[in-house]
């Protein structure tokens, strides 16, 4: 093997560079949007597409609560207390169900097959309080 | 190097890149990522760009995401999102590939092939599921994908001096 093989090159530092540029950049933003500790009550909101079918307020809820998909029930979606998970998917590559729970803002499981998303996010308490 | 030489090495990578790929679906990955593989399959990618071209290339990528969505399960949509990563990464690998006084190297260009993966799934996954929230995972994937495509870059870089030396792409 020669010497040089794994010897950087010019370009690869310009590469690199924007690689870490777009990293850095993208991470304070998801930062501020993920990490903004502000008064705000977390709400998993289960779509399909751009329909939203279900939105929970899972710190309220206190018990095990099944949320069935489609007819067959071809996906079963578990909450509790601060969680929420994909308990079940007939979808092939189980990568939903591997997620496992997720409890954060920001956070969210995918279930590309049947085109469903679990995503947590944050809504003002103002906010909460009109809905309630 | 005749017809059918061409197209049993062709066959052998694409083969090659299948095993890969079913292996790596096996490896599930601890960060809070769906979806995330370790892109090993792009080892064969960057050795057939090399050695044969920017065309054999996209056929073995996308006769190995076809294969594998059969094989590992995922269905059309699945198909079309691994699909458009593994294209996207081929045109930019292949194009960093010919430019000129080689300024990049296969590291520096398995990087780069990572990052347009990445780039181009969380496109596809966030038009795909019609929320572009899914970009707020860009950060992770893409760490992760770099540090992979190094890896990835070190490897085909010694395979492609095996290669070499054993000669087989000669006649």
């Amino acid at each position: 093997m020669s010497k040089d093989v794994f010897m950087f090159k010019k370009g690869d530092i310009i590469l690199f560079g924007i690689i870490l540029a777009i990293i850095v950049t993208s991470s304070i933003g998801v930062y501020y949007y993920r990490f903004d500790k502000g008064n705000f009550q977390k709400v998993a909101i289960i779509k399909q597409g751009d329909v939203v079918i279900e939105k929970i307020f899972i710190d309220d809820l206190n018990e095990l609560t099944e949320i069935k998909l489609f007819e067959n029930n071809d996906v079963i979606i578990h909450a509790e207390n601060g969680r929420i998970r994909f308990y079940k998917s007939n979808c092939p590559d189980q990568v939903c169900v591997d997620s496992g729970w997720i409890s954060k803002k920001g956070e969210m499981a995918v279930c590309l097959p049947y085109k469903v998303i679990i995503k947590i996010e944050g809504v003002d308490n103002e906010v909460d309080i009109i809905t309630h | 190097m005749n017809k059918t030489k061409k197209l049993v090495l062709i066959s052998l990578f694409i083969s090659q890149a299948l095993v890969l790929s079913i292996i790596e679906s096996w490896v599930s990955i601890p960060i809070p990522v769906p979806g995330v593989k370790l892109g090993l399959a792009n080892i064969i990618t960057i050795i057939v760009i090399i050695f044969f071209s920017f065309k054999e290339a996209l056929i073995v990528v996308i006769i190995r995401t076809m294969l594998a969505s059969i094989f590992g399960g995922g269905g059309l949509i699945v198909f079309l999102f691994s699909c458009a990563g593994g294209v996207l990464s081929t045109i930019v690998m292949a194009g960093l590939y010919k430019v000129k006084y080689n300024i990049f190297s296969i590291v520096g260009i398995s990087v780069a092939g990572a990052a347009a993966h990445n780039l181009g799934q969380i496109l596809v996954a966030a038009f795909l599921m019609k929320d572009v929230t899914v970009i707020t995972l860009l950060p992770l994937i893409l760490t992760f994908g770099s540090l992979m495509g190094i890896l990835v870059g070190i490897v085909s870089t010694f395979l492609e001096d095996k290669l070499k030396k054993a000669r087989i792409f000669d006649v």
